[in-house]
C-alpha cells in the first residue's frame, strides 16, 4: 500500500512516499535524507509527536510559564500528558530548562520550563 | 420592589436622548434616561457620517431645516462648551451634468431659504483647489458644514447630563407603560419607574414605544446604508466631505466624508430594512459602495479599507401615502405627560439641541420649570496624548506617568486615557465604550495590539473577571474562562 | 537629546541578533528600545516548538529561542529599554519615544529599524455580516492563551492557513476547544506542510482549500459563520454555501509588516511586500536607515530572521566606516512566477543573499537568476511553495557592472 507523509523533522518538509506492506516500509520515496526514513518508520510503528502547553505558576510576573516536553512521546499519550499537566502549578522563579514534572504520563518524557519567570513580591 | 420615582424619564441614549437630558438638567427635575443596551449611543448615533448638516435639501418650514439652521449656527459654541472634537470642514457637492446641476441650484434655493449663509456654486478648478480629490465637473460649497465625532457627541452631552443630575440607566429596556394611576409606571429592565413625563427617544423604535404610550398610528420606515471606513492615509486626500448631487427628492447617495479623526468614511447607500437591530454588513451593497465612493473620492483602494459598518435611518412616512414626513415632536392633550418624538433620522445629530429644547419648551407649556443654579454647561472629555505639542505630552507625563504608557500604537493611546475611560462618569464597562471614549482599537490594526492590554486594564481596574468583560451587547462575552484555572490555594 | 550610534527599534529576534552582531563587530554604542515589558518580541508568544532547527540544531520553543540572545544581551550589558515605544523618526535618524519617565529623544548615526508586522484584519477583508464577540486573529488568540490565561472560545472556526492559524488550531485543541475546521481561500495551504500535519492532521481537523466566510451571524457573541467555495477568481460558488455553529472565529489572513514608523521618516516601501526597498546592505532609500526580519519581508523561518539581521548589521558597520558608498544600481525583478524578491538592488560588488517567495506551488523547479538574459545562477528544487521563503546565496563575481537581475521559476 501507498502511503504519503509529510516530514516534520526540519523544515524542508519532504513529501515521502512510502511503500509498505504489513507495516514494513519496502520502498520509498522523497526525503532528502535519511531522518526522513526514520521519520516514515516511527510513524508506522508509533507516531511520536512533542507537545508545548502551559502551566499555572504563582507570585511570577507572568500567570503562566510556557512549557514543552523534553523528547516528543506516542500520539496516543499527548491528551493523557495534557490532563496531568493542567493540574500542576509552580511557583516563581522558575528558569529554562527546568523540570517541572518527570515522565509526564509514564512517557519517560519530563516536562522542561521554557521562558523564565521572575518572581514578584 | 419599589418604584424608582423622577419628573421626567427620557427613553433612549441615542444623541437626542442625551441632549434632551442634558437640556432638561438645566431645570430643578429628577431625570432618568432609561437605555436598553450598555452605553450611550448604541442605536444609529455611532452609525452615521458624523456630519452637521447646512440645512439646504430640507422643506422650508420644516422642523429639519429650522433645527438644522440653528443647531449649525451655534455648534461652535456647543463644541467648546461639551469639548468635543469639531471642524468646520464646509462640505461640497459635486455635479457631472445637466440634471445634477438643476439639482444643485434647486437646493442652493432651499438652503437659502432656510437661512443658510455661503452657498455658491463653483467650478471645476475652485472645486480642486478647494480639494484636490473630489470628483466632479462643477459643485455647490456649502461653508457651513462640518464634521464631527457622533459619538464623542453623545457622550459629552450625556457626561454633561449625569453631571448636572441626570441619571442613566443602562440594561433597561422599557418592556410596559402603564398610567392607570395619573403617573407613568414603566417597567425598565429588572426596575419599576415612577414618572410624570416620559419623552420618547427610542429612536429606531420610536414607534414601538410611542404604541406602550397608547399613541397609535405612526409609522417608520427603516433605510439602511453601508459604510466603509479608510486609513487615515487615505484621510490625508480628503479635506471635505464630498457628496453626489442630490437627487429630485433630496436623496444622497454614497458620499466620501472626511472624518474629525482623520478617516474617510465611503458611505452610505441607501436600501430598505424592517428590523431594528439590522446592523449587518453585506456582500451585495458592499461592491456597488467601492465603485460609487471610487466616483466622490479618487484615491480609493483597497489596502486603505480597515471596516465596515451600516446604520438605518428610521423616516417617519405617512401610512397611507408612505410619503416621507418632517420629524415629529407632539404632545397630546389626552395624554399628557408625553412628549412623543417620531422619525428623528438625519439630520438628527445637527439638530439634537435645537429638539432638545422643543421638547423642553413642550414641558414648559404645562408646567414651570425653576432654573437649576448650580448647572454647568461645561464638560471635560479625556485628554489626549496623541496630537499635542511635544511640551504638552512631557508634561502629561510629568503629572501622570500612565501617559507615558502607549496602549494603542496605532492611535497613540495612552494608558492614562484608557484608565480614564474604564472609570468614565456613567459607569460603562464595555471594550466599545473604551473605543468610542478614546479611539483605542480604531486603528489599522483594529485592536490587535491594544485589546489584550485593554481587557487586562478592565480586570485589573474594576476587578473583574475575564468571563464578565464585554464587547459591546449584553451577552457579548469575550472569554470562556481561563486557560489553568487557579484552584491552587496559596 | 541622547546621542547614540545606533538605535534597534524593536527588541524581538531580529533587533536582537542585529545588536548582537552590531557588538561582535566593534559597534558598541547601541541602544534597543522595546515597547513590551521583556526583550523577545513576538516569540514570547510562539510557545511551540520547531525554531532554531537550522541554527541551533535543536527544535526549540519560541521563548527559548530568544533567550539564547537576551542572555547574550545581558552578559555583554548591551543597553536595552523595555515599556518604551517609539512614536517618531526622521529621515535624519532622529528618535523620539514615549515612557513613564517622559518623551525621550534620541540622535542616532544609524537606525536599524526590526518591528516586525501586524495580523491582516477581518475589516481589512471586509466579510460581510455583523459584529458580535468572538473573532480573533489568530496572533491575538494567542497572546490571550498563552501569554494572559485567558480562553478566547470554545467551538472555533478558523479561517486561513497561515502558519499562525494552524499552530492555533492545534493549541485550541489542546486546551479543550473544538476546532470545526480550517478554511483557505487558496487552492493550496498557506502555511508550513508539517504545520498542516502536525496541526491539522494529526488531530483530524478539516482542511477546505478554496473556501472562504461569507458572513457572519450572531449579534453579541458569534453564533455562526456562513462558509462557500469560491472559484478561480476568489468569487463565492452560488450553491455552495454551508453554515458552521461556532462560538469563535479565528482569522489568520496574512501578515503586514508594520512601516508605519518607516514611513514616517520617508522610508520607500516596495508595495509588493510592504515592506521597505532595500539594497544589499539592507539600507533603505534613506542613507543610514537599515531594516530586516518581517519589518522588511515576512519570513516563515526565525533563524532566516536572525541572519538577515546580522548581514543587516554588517551592513550598518560598513555604513558607519563609510565604506558603503558604492551605487547600488542593479535592481532585482521577478516575473509572475514570483511574488518578490528581497533586495530590491543590490551593488553587484558584494555577495548578498536573494530571498523569494514563489507564486503558486510547483514541483522539479528551478530558480533562475539571469542578467543580461544570461542565467548566471540557478537552484533546482523538488517543490516549491508560498509558504515557504527561498534564500539563494549570489556570489559578487556572477554579477555584471551593468544589467538589471530578473528572477524567475522554470518548472
Amino acid at each position: 500500500m501507498l502511503k504519503k507523509y509529510t516530514c516534520i523533522i526540519c523544515p524542508i518538509g519532504c513529501d515521502i512516499e512510502a511503500t509498505v506492506e504489513q507495516d514494513r516500509i519496502v520502498a520509498i520515496t522523497g526525503n532528502s535524507c535519511p531522518k526522513g526514513i526514520d521519520y516514515v518508520s516511527q510513524e508506522l510503528a508509533n507516531p511520536l509527536r512533542n507537545i508545548a502547553t502551559s502551566v499555572l505558576i504563582q507570585n511570577g510576573d507572568l500567570p503562566l510559564v510556557s512549557v514543552r516536553l523534553d523528547r516528543p512521546i506516542p500520539k496516543a499519550e499527548i491528551f493523557p500528558a495534557m490532563t496531568e499537566i493542567k493540574q500542576l502549578c509552580v511557583t516563581a522563579p522558575v528558569q529554562i530548562g527546568q523540570i517541572l514534572l518527570q515522565n509526564v504520563a509514564g512517557t519517560g518524557a519530563n516536562l522542561l520550563v521554557t521562558k523564565p519567570v521572575r518572581a514578584t513580591g | 420592589m419599589k418604584d424608582q420615582l423622577y419628573d421626567v424619564v427620557i427613553i433612549g441614549a441615542g444623541v437626542i436622548g442625551s441632549a434632551v437630558a442634558r437640556e432638561l438638567s438645566r431645570y430643578r427635575l429628577r431625570i432618568a434616561v432609561l437605555e436598553k443596551e450598555l452605553d450611550v449611543a448604541c442605536g444609529n448615533s455611532s452609525r452615521n457620517t458624523g456630519v452637521l448638516h447646512g440645512g439646504f435639501t430640507y422643506r422650508p418650514g420644516s422642523l429639519k431645516a429650522e433645527c438644522t439652521v440653528e443647531g449649525n449656527r451655534e455648534f461652535d459654541q456647543v463644541a467648546k462648551e461639551l469639548d468635543v472634537p469639531f471642524k468646520r470642514s464646509g462640505k461640497v457637492v459635486v455635479g457631472f451634468n445637466d440634471e445634477d446641476m438643476r439639482n444643485i441650484l434647486k437646493f442652493k434655493q432651499i438652503g437659502e431659504t432656510n437661512g443658510v449663509r455661503g452657498l455658491e456654486i463653483i467650478d471645476k478648478d475652485r472645486l480642486y483647489r478647494i480639494d484636490a480629490s473630489a470628483g466632479g465637473e462643477f459643485a455647490m460649497y456649502s461653508p457651513d458644514s462640518g464634521i464631527l465625532n457622533p459619538m464623542q457627541y453623545t457622550i459629552a452631552l450625556a457626561e454633561n447630563a449625569h453631571a448636572n443630575g441626570a441619571d442613566f440607566f443602562f440594561a433597561s429596556e422599557v418592556t410596559a407603560i402603564d398610567n392607570s394611576t395619573g403617573r407613568y409606571r414603566i417597567s425598565a429592565g429588572d426596575k419599576c419607574f415612577s414618572s410624570r413625563w416620559v419623552i420618547n427617544c427610542a429612536g429606531m423604535n420610536c414607534v414601538a414605544i410611542s404604541e406602550m404610550l397608547g399613541i397609535s398610528g405612526h409609522q417608520v420606515k427603516g433605510f439602511k446604508g453601508e459604510y466603509f471606513v479608510l486609513d487615515k492615509k487615505a484621510g490625508q486626500y480628503l479635506n471635505i466631505p464630498v457628496y453626489p448631487a442630490p437627487n429630485a427628492k433630496g436623496g444622497f447617495s454614497t458620499h466620501a466624508t472626511p472624518t474629525i479623526d482623520g478617516n474617510v468614511l465611503i458611505g452610505p447607500d441607501s436600501y430598505l430594512t424592517d428590523d431594528p437591530d439590522d446592523f449587518a454588513a453585506t456582500r451585495e451593497h458592499m461592491q456597488g459602495l467601492i465603485e460609487d465612493g471610487a466616483k466622490m473620492f479618487k484615491h480609493i483602494k483597497r489596502d486603505f479599507f480597515i471596516r465596515n459598518f451600516a446604520g438605518t435611518r428610521w423616516k417617519r412616512v405617512d401610512p397611507d401615502t408612505g410619503e416621507i414626513l418632517d420629524f415629529l415632536i407632539e404632545t397630546r392633550t389626552d395624554k399628557p405627560g408625553i412628549v412623543n418624538l417620531i422619525g428623528i433620522e438625519s439630520p438628527g445629530l445637527t439638530c439634537a439641541l435645537p429638539i432638545a429644547r422643543r421638547v423642553v419648551g413642550k414641558i414648559r407649556d404645562r408646567e414651570q420649570l425653576a432654573p437649576k443654579p448650580s448647572f454647568n454647561p461645561v464638560r471635560r472629555g479625556i485628554t489626549p496624548f496623541a496630537g499635542q505639542p511635544r511640551e504638552r505630552q512631557q508634561a502629561l507625563i510629568n503629572a501622570d506617568p500612565n501617559y507615558g504608557e502607549i496602549v494603542c500604537r496605532c492611535e497613540t493611546i495612552t494608558k492614562a486615557e484608557i484608565l480614564s475611560a474604564i472609570n468614565n462618569p456613567l459607569g460603562v464597562v464595555t471594550v466599545t465604550g473604551i473605543k468610542n471614549r478614546t479611539r483605542a482599537t480604531m486603528g489599522r490594526c483594529q485592536g490587535g495590539y491594544c485589546e489584550t492590554r485593554i481587557a487586562a486594564l478592565i480586570q485589573e481596574t474594576l476587578g473583574s473577571k475575564e468571563t464578565e468583560i464585554r464587547y459591546q451587547h449584553a451577552g457579548s462575552y469575550l472569554f470562556t474562562g481561563k486557560v489553568r484555572e487557579d484552584d491552587h490555594a496559596a | 537629546m541622547q546621542h547614540k550610534q545606533v538605535i534597534i527599534i524593536g527588541g524581538g529576534p531580529a533587533g536582537l541578533a542585529a545588536a548582537l552582531e552590531l557588538y561582535h563587530n566593534g559597534v558598541t554604542d547601541i541602544l534597543i528600545l522595546e515597547r513590551e515589558k521583556h526583550l523577545g518580541g513576538i516569540l514570547r508568544q510562539c510557545i511551540h516548538d520547531g525554531f532554531g532547527l537550522l541554527r541551533f540544531k535543536e527544535s526549540l520553543s519560541g521563548p527559548e529561542y530568544a533567550q539564547r540572545f537576551i542572555d547574550e544581551i545581558d552578559r555583554l550589558h548591551i543597553p536595552y529599554l523595555t515599556d518604551v515605544t517609539v512614536i517618531d523618526i526622521t529621515a535624519d535618524k532622529k528618535v523620539l519615544a514615549v515612557s513613564k519617565q517622559g518623551l525621550l529623544e534620541f540622535q542616532a548615526e544609524a537606525l536599524a529599524l526590526t518591528m516586525g508586522c501586524r495580523e491582516r484584519t477581518r475589516g481589512a477583508i471586509s466579510i460581510p455580516g455583523t459584529r458580535p464577540a468572538g473573532i480573533y486573529t489568530a496572533g491575538v488568540a494567542q497572546s490571550y492563551i498563552n501569554l494572559a490565561n485567558t480562553m478566547p472560545g470554545k467551538n472555533v472556526v478558523i479561517l486561513g492557513s497561515g502558519d499562525i492559524g494552524l499552530i492555533m488550531a492545534r493549541r485550541l485543541t489542546l486546551e479543550g476547544a473544538q476546532v470545526k475546521a480550517v478554511f483557505e481561500l487558496q487552492p493550496y495551504p498557506s502555511g508550513l506542510p508539517r504545520n498542516i500535519a502536525q496541526c491539522l492532521n494529526d488531530y483530524d481537523i478539516p482542511l477546505f482549500l478554496s473556501h472562504t466566510v461569507i458572513d457572519i451571524k450572531g449579534r453579541s457573541r458569534l453564533e455562526g459563520v456562513t462558509v462557500a467555495a469560491v472559484d478561480e477568481n476568489f468569487a463565492p460558488i452560488p450553491g455552495t454555501e454551508k453554515d458552521y455553529p461556532c462560538d469563535t472565529l479565528i482569522l489568520s489572513v496574512g501578515l503586514i509588516p508594520e512601516n508605519e514608523l518607516s514611513l514616517q521618516a520617508g522610508v520607500e516601501l516596495d508595495q509588493r511586500t510592504k515592506g521597505a526597498l532595500v539594497d544589499d546592505s539592507y539600507q533603505t532609500s534613506r542613507p543610514g536607515i537599515f531594516v530586516a526580519g518581517n519589518v522588511l519581508q515576512v519570513h516563515d523561518l526565525v533563524d532566516f530572521v536572525s541572519a538577515e539581521a546580522e548581514k543587516m548589521a554588517l551592513g550598518i558597520v560598513a555604513y558607519l566606516h563609510s565604506d558603503s558608498s558604492q551605487s547600488t544600481h542593479l535592481t532585482i525583478r521577478g516575473d509572475a512566477s514570483i511574488t518578490h524578491t528581497v533586495p530590491q538592488r543590490v551593488s553587484g560588488k558584494k555577495d548578498f543573499i536573494l530571498s523569494l517567495r514563489p507564486s503558486r506551488p510547483a514541483q522539479n523547479c528551478a530558480v533562475q537568476i539571469c542578467q543580461n538574459e544570461r542565467v548566471i545562477a540557478t537552484q533546482t528544487f523538488r517543490k516549491v511553495l508560498p509558504a515557504e521563503m527561498i534564500q539563494i546565496p549570489v556570489a559578487a563575481n556572477l554579477l555584471a557592472e551593468a544589467g538589471d537581475l530578473e528572477v524567475r521559476i522554470a518548472c
